[in-house]
């Protein structure tokens, strides 16, 4: 279908998202997914350990595992309409990283965004397109947390590609 | 209507689904709009960050002047500023933000993939270090006071600036609005100016090879000739 196979201008894309994630700030609450892939995490956990789980306050008090948790079902349908568009576009194939550095990096890349979305509750999504949005001030203090950081991480990136 | 959770179910994966298939065929990625901006100085990315910026700003700050919808509510603190730190450490090396990661593994990509399953662990390794330590203070335990001691300085956003000032919410959102409208224009300035350079370049090199063709020519030595020497 020659229709799927042109790319939008993501300016446009992005315009139609917005207006769409004010919709949804309608309905449930705008744009995010660190607290979904929490949830997934948990879920994850507690099908592993069971009910040794619940020795861990974090998966009692603050995310206890349930499947009825509206920002889980964000990551899925990201995932779901990223691979309608791959599909129809004819752009889905198993695309593999060769190099051992790149298997390290996104180990340790996938870890420091873990770790950093729970320690701020947000994730870069909430930041960028809920709460900075939103007027909250803690959406300036993580926009200059991530500037800093990809500007780090882009020092990092480039010192291993040249070495 | 709005509590049912089977509505509210529906409602985020079919705005996510939307999303997901835009931002796949408009390759749009947050973590390149911030890390080729800063390496290659392109903004293809960064623009359209700053477009879908200005429409929720202008959005969530009409609604919040009602008091309609869903902000979220949380205690702001230094850790906001540590934790995507780390993530924007960490979004750069994975080559995948949250959401790239999930569109890229729906492409395809076993490297985001796996990226995500380490988010996971990441974030279970997390759920240890807060059990023992209750810091920063998560949702459940959330006072909504500034607590300096915890470094936690209580809810502000543009709600909480309508009630404390007076001044409509939409008037705050007006502002960033125009703030980030203006950053998006010296954006398109840059990249006028870029463009203009390089036509300016390429007229001069073009103009450059003319004359070394005609002085070539006129001392009776074969262009090819002298190409082939060139490479």
């Amino acid at each position: 279908m020659e229709f799927f196979k042109k790319t939008i201008d993501p300016v446009v894309a992005m315009v139609i998202v917005g207006l769409l994630d004010i919709f949804l700030f309608l309905v449930v609450g705008a744009w995010t997914v660190g607290g979904g892939e929490t949830m997934i995490t948990g879920l994850i956990a507690k099908g592993i350990l069971g009910h040794r789980l619940d020795r861990i306050p974090f998966w009692v008090q603050d995310f206890k595992p349930t499947f009825a948790y509206w920002k889980m079902y964000i990551s899925l349908g990201m995932f779901f309409g990223a691979f309608v568009g791959a599909v129809l576009s004819k752009e889905f194939y198993w695309r593999v990283p060769r190099h051992l550095n790149e298997w390290v990096m996104i180990t340790i890349g996938g870890l420091l965004m873990g770790v950093g979305i729970r320690l701020a509750f947000i994730c870069n999504v909430s930041t960028f397109f809920a709460i900075t949005p939103q007027i909250n001030l803690g959406g300036y203090l993580a926009v200059s947390g991530i500037i800093a950081g990809a500007w780090v991480g882009s020092w990092i990136y480039k010192k291993v590609l040249e070495a | 209507m709005h509590n049912d959770p089977t509505y509210q179910l529906l409602a985020s994966f079919f705005f996510a689904s939307v999303v997901g298939f835009l931002m796949q065929r408009s390759r749009f990625c947050n973590t390149a709009a911030l890390r080729d901006a800063m390496l290659f100085k392109n903004y293809r990315n960064t623009k359209a960050m700053l477009a879908l910026m200005i429409v929720g700003t202008l959005g969530f700050t009409a609604f919040m002047t009602v008091g309609a919808g869903h902000p979220i509510v949380f205690e702001v603190g230094i850790n906001q500023f540590i934790g995507l730190f780390l993530f924007g450490i960490g979004m750069v090396l994975a080559g995948a933000c949250t959401v790239s990661s999930w569109v890229k593994s729906g492409e395809g990509n076993v490297g985001t993939m796996w990226a995500v399953l380490f988010t996971f662990v990441g974030m279970f390794l997390f759920s240890l270090y807060w059990s023992a330590a209750y810091w920063p203070p998560a949702s459940a335990t959330m006072s909504q006071v500034p607590n300096l001691k915890g470094l936690q300085l209580g809810v502000a956003n543009a709600a909480t600036l309508q009630r404390q000032t007076g001044i409509p919410a939409i008037v705050f959102g007006l502002i960033q609005a125009a703030v980030l409208a203006a950053i998006y224009y010296k954006i398109v300035r840059y990249e006028r100016a870029t463009e203009q350079a390089r036509a300016d370049a390429q007229a001069r090199a073009a103009a450059v090879a003319q004359t070394e063709e005609a002085t070539a020519a006129a001392i009776g030595m074969p262009r090819g000739k002298q190409t082939a020497g060139n490479l």
